[in-house]
């Protein structure tokens, strides 16, 4: 027999192993098998957040206005129209339409949340569960830089960052990501310790399984559910903070806004009973309310179904 | 504003609001023929011997101060758009209006503004220039003391002078003060100023907020000579002030004043509202609508020559084009800018930095510039430019928003103009005068010649837009000496003409100074150099 | 053993702060224009400035300014502002007091609650009780802080004066007058801070009640308070605990909205402040402040969980 055959037929084993194994996927101490079957509320979800992506597409071509058209009659102004065309949800404070300014933003509110938000997880769930998983000093030398990161507020970070390589989209993602893998990675690592030294990774261990392994059939799948209910709220962090930026006069370039920044420049309309902040509000919460609501959707079906009979 | 007209006999010009001193000014003018100017006022004032007594009602409000005697007693708070750990007691670095304000309330200088400008006598009791302006003397009040109750002498003043002179100086407007070579004592009372070139305006400038007096060997520990003595100073919380028992004039109405900084312009203006500050600077023209409809605050708006502009540089692509300029020029709607963006409060600008406020200096001849996008896309067509990059920092009220209207007029003459917003922090060194278009703004210096000759004579240190025109420069130094005032406003004019067409300065506006105050506050001065009536207001305000 | 690590993890923590502050101090010396040109601004000549960076000692090396910082700063010696000229101690003594008292209210306030609603959330899952939490708490975290912080404003001072618009202290007030004045900021952050906290406390125990040995105990017909107070909440401190320490730091770092808004003289705000005008000592000085109380807030929840999952107490 040569070498590679003994390879291929121990990997061979290897598999026959892991699919006997998953046959025991319906035993009460095996991880929950997903099955996707939503509640009403999340339906309702998913409608809303298939509406914002749609807008995040199509919007800029159905806008009735560009974003940065001061075609309004004056600032603050309910709906109207003129002889540029109507402006269903009023205008801000320079005189633009907020309608056309929402469909606009929702490609940077959206597309910088959702891409620095995975990519955060990517690097942050990475390097966490690398961090359980090994211990010992990779642990140490990782927890110690990441701590180094988090412990300086993130705002300061994003300032002193976009004050020294400029303000753009990519730079903005990069930042977020960077800054919200700190956490993640924190949360990564000590559900990983927890799960590490629970009874079915220690067995696992015992019977020599291999790291990545571990990680994709125990750890992984035990960590889900609280780093899913975390994704969802970090994807809000990361939109207020890009609108946080703003109120430290960074952030992205105009005449492109976000929605947390146009809530922030149209914060002074509220007195005068305009919407101008109140719709991009609005716009946010939605989209990340249905974001959540979805996330609690699924760990609520994934998860404690013995529990829930109890209750 | 609440203007509650009286006049009574012993009125000096600049008692008067601005609409009654431009009456007067008519009337002048009539009766002597002639131009009623700043200088002339300054010879009346010398002439009749103005003394510090008199003086001291020549700096209030219109009329309003004259109606009633002002009350005594009361305290209250001012919020300033600005602060932090950088805050100073130094006058030399004052840079801010909260710096200002504590300035004013804690030190005096020897010269004042009055409403209109005129240089007027504090710590000096009178100040002449010899017959050429190459020398000044200043005889110095003898009844002053220093709040820890040592008497004020000249060598205070020559110290604290002179800290804008030398090689190792720091001071912000050591370049402005460049024209003196040397303060000296004369007598214990009385100092001189050797000038290296004539300067008539020395007087004027001696006025500014960094030419704040300070005790002899101290650098700004809030021992001062003025109104309030300082009782805590904490740098980006709060300082209060008490009022100096011992003053040398009337002294402050009010016991106390305190004065801290909201950054939030939000907060600012519902702050001033729910009534927690009495006094804030800086209001929005976001915010006008809502302090106005407030019934228990006023909006205080100041014509001003504060100017919201955009510098090209001439030196560098795209401004080395002048084609390029012109069409940044027409693509600003004026109108727009100043009714819609600005509220009304605000002046449209001709690409000058001279304005109405500047007096008579202002050239009205020269022909307004409009809004022009057809003209603009002609100028942008021959320059063979379709896109052009500005530098924007929150450097001048409204210059973002104006930015983003031009932005807006010029795509829908297919011109790309792209804004490029930058913190503010760093913006004075790394992109003004180095990227080639940015935005701009410059303080009101209290005389037009002032005014031009720091941003355009030409190889100046602050020649932002590298425009350097030798006629400019000859015009500058002749129109100091000219004393016929129909001569000098045709210099002024010819200087401003040269701007409009030549520089590479986009001007479409001056902002007013807009602040809000409560409505119970009387007697605010109105000196157009700063927030809140020039931050002259801490010795003269009182409470109805 | 507990003692040990708890000593072992200090001495890291000191390295920490020694790299936090090589990091901040490259960061900050990085950004276009230095301390001299951001106090002069527009009015800065070659002249004044290098007049002003010798005076300000800013002209030397950077590593040399760094050498005599870490010098004086174990001394110590926390250093003159170089953009004002005040000691930094000064400057950051009441700001310190102010920040601690603020966050020392707010999770006084927040972390009871947040871990009872977590707790009752997690026991409904599911239930009209559950989504109320949820879409409340999701409510308030998705809008921005300074839409929450305004229209608090607007509402309780600018329309019912019932509370003051800005945290404004005079320094002399009572014990309810500070509780007024601080009213409008700690409601602010009481609703942020809670909700995230809120929101992990359900998810930890909800993740626990699906382990096996909780099921078991089910089976068992262990009554469900017991089991959820007894067992599921204490196997979920740890992920818990961790989510407090962050917000605990939050609130210590990075509540530079929420002070600015109502002008409150924290430390956050202060830390901002110096990048803005690149004054090195008060930039680090903030960083250790901040590094420290996290390091130590993070060893706290390191500790608790240590301590609530037996197993991790065994070295491995």
């Amino acid at each position: 027999m040569t070498e590679n055959t003994a390879k291929t037929e121990h990997k061979a084993n290897e598999e026959e192993v892991i699919a006997k194994l998953d046959a025991f996927a319906e035993l009460p101490d095996a991880p929950p098998k997903r099955r996707l079957k939503l509640s009403w509320v999340g339906k309702i979800a998913v409608g809303i957040v298939v509406f914002w992506m749609a807008v995040v597409v199509i919007g800029p071509y159905i806008a009735p206005f560009h974003e940065m058209d001061m075609d309004g009659d004056d600032s603050f102004l309910d709906a109207h129209s003129n002889e540029y065309g109507t402006f269903y949800l009023g205008t801000d404070y320079l005189g633009r339409d907020t309608l056309s300014r929402i469909a606009f933003g929702a490609r940077n509110t959206i597309g910088i949340s959702v891409i620095a938000t995975l990519l955060a997880y990517c690097i942050g769930i990475t390097l966490g569960i690398a961090a359980a998983v090994k211990g010992g000093w990779t642990d140490m030398i990782i927890s110690r830089i990441n701590d180094s990161i988090l412990s300086l507020p993130a705002i300061m970070l994003g300032l002193i960052a976009i004050a020294a390589l400029g303000s753009s989209v990519p730079i903005l993602i990069s930042i977020a990501a960077i800054i919200y893998a700190t956490s993640v990675f924190r949360i990564a690592r000590a559900l990983g310790q927890d799960i590490m030294v629970q009874d079915f990774v220690e067995a696992a261990q015992a019977r020599g399984e291999g790291l990545w392994w571990i990680i994709k059939s125990e750890v992984l799948p035990n960590a889900a559910m609280p780093l899913a209910t975390d994704f969802g709220l970090r994807l809000v962090f990361v939109v207020l903070f890009i609108s946080s930026l703003s109120f430290l006069g960074l952030g992205i370039q105009p005449p492109a806004s976000d929605w947390g920044s146009m809530v922030r420049e149209n914060l002074q309309g509220l007195v005068y009973g305009s919407y101008a902040a109140i719709w991009p509000a609005i716009a946010i919460a939605t989209f990340t309310i249905a974001i959540n609501l979805i996330v609690d959707d699924i760990s609520a079906k994934s998860g404690g179904n013995l529990a829930k009979k109890m209750v | 504003m609440k203007d509650k007209k009286s006049v009574s006999g012993e009125l000096g010009f600049s008692d008067l609001d601005s609409h009654h001193q431009a009456l007067v000014e008519k009337i002048l003018r009539k009766k002597r023929g002639g131009d009623y100017s700043r200088r002339d006022a300054l010879k009346l004032m010398m002439a009749t011997g103005v003394t510090a007594a008199t003086a001291s009602n020549l700096f209030v409000t219109g009329g309003q101060a004259m109606a009633q005697t002002p009350k005594k007693g009361g305290s209250v708070r001012f919020a300033s758009s600005l602060h932090g750990p950088d805050d100073q007691l130094d006058p030399p670095k004052f840079t801010s209006t909260i710096d200002y304000t504590r300035g004013r309330a804690t030190y005096n200088s020897l010269v004042q503004h009055a409403n209109d400008l005129t240089p007027q006598p504090e710590l000096a009791e009178s100040f002449e220039p010899n017959a050429d302006a190459t020398e000044w003397t200043f005889k110095l009040r003898k009844d002053v003391t220093w709040h820890d109750g040592s008497p004020f002498t000249a060598d205070d003043v020559v110290y604290s002078m002179s800290r804008h002179q030398g090689e190792d100086s720091t001071s912000v407007i050591k370049s402005v003060m460049a024209s003196v070579d040397e303060w000296k004592k004369v007598g214990p009372h009385e100092v001189k100023a050797i000038l290296n070139t004539p300067n008539a305006d020395l007087a004027v400038l001696l006025g500014m907020f960094q030419n704040k007096v300070v005790k002899d060997g101290t650098t700004g520990d809030g021992i001062g000579t003025g109104p309030y003595t300082m009782e805590s100073f904490e740098p980006g919380v709060k300082s209060v002030h008490k009022r100096n028992e011992n003053y040398w004039r009337d002294g402050s109405n009010l016991d106390a004043i305190e004065i801290t900084g909201i950054t939030d312009p939000v907060a600012r203006v519902n702050a001033v509202i729910a009534g927690d500050m009495d006094l804030v600077s800086l209001i929005e023209p976001k915010a006008f609508r809502q302090v106005e409809a407030a019934g228990n605050v006023t909006l205080l708006s100041a014509p001003a020559a504060l100017q919201v502009g955009i510098c090209i540089l001439l030196n560098t692509a795209p401004g080395n084009n002048p084609d390029f300029v012109k069409g940044m020029q027409f693509i600003q709607d004026r109108e727009r800018i100043v009714n819609k963006l600005l509220k009304g409060k605000g002046t449209i600008g001709n690409d000058t930095p001279i304005s109405v406020a500047h007096g008579t200096d202002f050239c009205s001849e020269l022909p307004q510039r409009e809004f022009d996008p057809d003209k603009a896309k002609f100028h942008f067509k021959k320059a063979g430019i379709s896109t052009a990059e500005l530098f924007v920092a929150p450097v001048a009220p409204g210059i973002e928003d104006v930015s983003l209207l031009a932005q807006a007029n010029a795509a829908k003459i297919g011109f790309d103009l792209k804004i490029k917003k930058v913190p503010t922090d760093g913006y004075w060194g790394a992109v003004w005068m180095k990227e080639p278009m940015n935005a701009v703004t410059w303080n009101m210096r209290p005389t037009a010649n002032s005014q031009m000759a720091i941003q355009f004579a030409p190889g100046a240190e602050w020649n932002d837009t590298y425009w350097n025109n030798d006629r400019m420069g000859e015009l500058l130094s002749l129109s100091l000496a000219e004393t016929d005032s129909d001569k000098r406003h045709a210099m002024y004019c010819e200087m401003q003409t040269l701007i409009h067409e030549g520089s590479g300065m986009v001007i479409p506006a001056f902002s007013n100074i807009n602040d809000a105050v409560a409505n119970n506050i009387m007697g605010i001065p109105k000196v157009p150099l700063g927030q809140i009536g020039g931050c002259e207001w801490p010795e003269f305000i009182w409470l109805a | 053993m507990m003692a040990q690590m708890v000593l072992r993890r200090l001495g890291i923590g000191f390295i920490m702060l020694i790299v936090v502050s090589i990091i901040v101090f490259i960061g900050t010396s990085i950004l276009p224009g230095d301390v001299a040109q951001i106090i002069l601004g527009q009015s800065a000549t070659p002249e004044t400035l290098a007049a002003l960076r010798a005076q300000l000692g800013t002209d030397q090396p950077l590593y040399i300014q760094y050498l005599s910082w870490l010098g004086n700063m174990m001394t110590g010696d926390l250093g003159i502002s170089k953009a004002g000229g005040a000691t930094i101690a000064s400057l950051i003594g009441g700001r310190l007091g102010n920040t601690m008292m603020m966050a020392g209210i707010v999770s006084a306030i927040a972390i009871p609650l947040s871990v009872a609603l977590g707790l009752w959330a997690a026991m409904h899952p599911g239930t009209w009780l559950d989504r109320i939490i949820t879409f409340c708490t999701l409510s308030l975290i998705s809008v921005p802080e300074f839409f929450i912080a305004t229209i608090l404003v607007l509402v309780l001072a600018v329309e019912l004066h019932w509370l003051p618009s800005t945290a404004y202290l005079s320094g002399d007030e009572t014990f309810w007058q500070l509780m007024k004045s601080l009213a409008m900021p700690l409601i602010t952050l009481v609703i942020v801070v809670s909700a995230q906290m809120i929101r992990m406390t359900r998810a930890g125990i909800l993740n626990v009640m699906s382990s096996p040995y909780i099921e078991m105990a089910i089976l068992k017909g262990v009554p469900r308070r017991r089991i959820i107070l007894r067992h599921a909440f204490f196997n979920a401190i740890g992920p818990i605990v961790n989510v407090i320490a962050l917000n605990l730091a939050y609130l210590v770092s990075g509540v530079v909205i929420v002070e600015t808004i109502f002008a409150y003289p924290g430390l956050a705000k202060l830390m901002i402040d110096g990048v803005q005008t690149r004054d090195l000592p008060l930039v680090q000085a903030c960083a250790m402040i901040f590094s420290g109380t996290y390091v130590a807030l993070i060893l706290v929840a390191d500790v608790a969980s240590i301590l609530s999952n037996p197993r991790l107490r065994q070295p491995k």
